[in-house]
């Protein structure tokens, strides 16, 4: 009877484990499944296999495949927070990108973590395997050794003027390309509008998306804008993680094609 | 491709219902009562994988031990290893890892002492050295209990536990020798083998997969 109640709990086990979206969960669900399975070897009069089930089933492999999970299970993203792309919303993630990401995460049964970091980090933090996808708004530079994905979002440079004085930009950001050597560097774009609204700064090099957030919140009245370059929010993978860039990459087309990222844009963006 | 894996499957059905069906002749089993007293054991399993069938059990720990260079090598051609960074000591886990760390490795050693009389041996003995091992690598970090342990050695005490098995056997079966003392002797050898094997694969996967 014992045997019979123990092999249904390990078969129950087993097909927890085989239909658990969440890795870790599938992880400990194999976990258990070593244990009632080690149970019924007690049953069937071999505590010698037993012993050794639990030892190595239950202990070692299940740690093996939690070591495993750190590495490939979580899609780690370091980002500039940037509405409406991707920013904090109270407690949890929110934006277009954070749509994407999400999306994304699940598709490939990873969970998807965000870290916020100043714009110039992201991609020294790609580069030393720290994460694995940037953005935030990531406008690609020339420059930066990662990979990139296709565009997400076309935009445009521009140096908008406020008041005579010199210029400022993000360091690191696209913008720092058309920043003339009298410019001004700032760690992020919050700061960098405050400068501006502060009169620090006459004007500022970035793109139409935050120039036109900045306008539309009053932090800023431009006298002048010039538009340079057409450029486009992509997403930046770590160089060496060609499979994550592949996969993104098929993913975004995917959605391109159902219509489903302009739906999303519309909603987002406007 | 389909067929093919159906008619396979079919053909190991059919192998398996000749066999079930006793067709094939079975060899005489000798009562393993008598294998057990012959060998000093109790325990009848011990008396079979470390006696009768001692050949094929020799060659289980030569896989164990080439999965576990495999392991180091693999891993090393994949240069995916990176200095892991130092962990934090938590109170807790560093308080159970005390605790409990005596009680598993004077668990682990019985096992591997009384293999020959009752449920246990040299296999089960070296898993739980090996989480013992785990344990205190959780409370301590992974790379201060390499340096700690001496790892570099450790391995070489592997390999000499290996050589050592295969000579006590190899000498016994020239001596025509049977008896418990032989049965412990190997027993704690692969306990040696398989605790340290163990620990050496995890080192490998923490330091290329990310922190423990």
């Amino acid at each position: 009877m014992g045997v019979i109640l123990l092999s249904a709990l390990t078969l129950a086990l087993a097909v927890f484990a085989l239909t658990q979206r969440r890795l870790l969960w599938g992880v400990i669900g194999v976990g258990a499944h070593s244990l009632a399975l080690a149970g019924v070897y007690l049953f069937l009069a071999a505590p010698d296999v037993a012993l050794t089930q639990a030892a190595v089933g239950f202990g070692l492999v299940t740690f093996i495949y939690l070591l495993a999970l750190r590495r490939t299970g979580k899609l780690i993203v370091v980002a500039e927070e940037m509405p409406p792309l991707l920013y904090q919303d109270g407690q949890r993630v929110a934006g277009l990108e954070w749509e994407i990401l999400s999306q994304f995460g699940r598709h490939v049964h990873q969970d998807v973590q965000v870290l916020w970091v100043p714009r110039k980090e992201i991609p020294r933090l790609l580069r030393a395997g720290e994460a694995n996808v940037g953005a935030g708004g990531y406008l690609p530079r020339s420059e930066e050794a990662v990979l990139l994905t296709r565009p997400l979002l076309s935009t445009r440079m521009v140096t908008v003027r406020c008041t005579p004085g010199p210029l400022g930009a993000v360091e690191g950001d696209r913008g720092e390309d058309y920043l003339p050597p009298d410019g001004l560097t700032y760690e992020d774009h919050g700061e960098l509008a405050s400068a501006l609204g502060a009169g620090e700064v006459g004007g500022a090099v970035a793109d139409l998306l935050h120039v036109r957030q900045w306008v539309l919140s009053g932090e800023i009245q431009p006298v002048q804008t010039t538009e340079e370059q057409e450029t486009s929010f992509r997403f930046a993978v770590a160089p060496g993680e060609e499979d994550i860039s592949r996969a993104l990459d098929a993913f975004l087309a995917q959605l391109e094609e159902t219509g489903e990222l302009a739906r999303l844009v519309r909603r987002h963006v406007g | 491709m389909r067929v093919l894996a159906a008619l396979s499957l079919l053909g190991l059905m059919a192998l398996l219902a000749l066999g079930v069906s006793g067709v094939f002749p079975r060899p005489p089993v000798p009562p393993t009562e008598d294998v057990a007293a012959e060998w000093g054991a109790e325990n009848v399993v011990a008396a079979i994988v470390l006696g009768v069938r001692l050949w094929d059990t020799l060659f289980e720990i030569l896989i164990y031990a080439m999965t576990m260079v495999g392991v180091k090598l693999g891993l090393r051609l994949l240069r995916w290893e990176h200095a892991v960074p130092p962990v934090r000591e938590t109170p807790l886990l560093r308080r159970s890892a005390d605790l409990l760390l005596g009680p598993i490795v004077v668990f682990a050693l019985y096992i591997a002492v009384s293999g020959h009389l009752g449920p246990g041996g040299g296999f089960p003995a070296g898993a739980i050295l090996g989480t013992a091992l785990l344990l205190l690598a959780l409370a301590k970090g992974v790379e201060r209990l390499s340096a700690e342990i001496h790892e570099p050695s450790l391995e070489w005490v592997e390999y000499g536990a290996i050589v050592a098995i295969l000579a006590v056997a190899g000498g016994l079966l020239v001596m025509g020798h049977r008896g418990s003392g032989y049965l412990i002797a190997v027993n704690v050898l692969i306990a040696l083998e398989v605790g340290i094997g163990a620990w050496v694969v995890l080192h490998r996967f923490a330091s290329s997969r990310g922190e423990v």
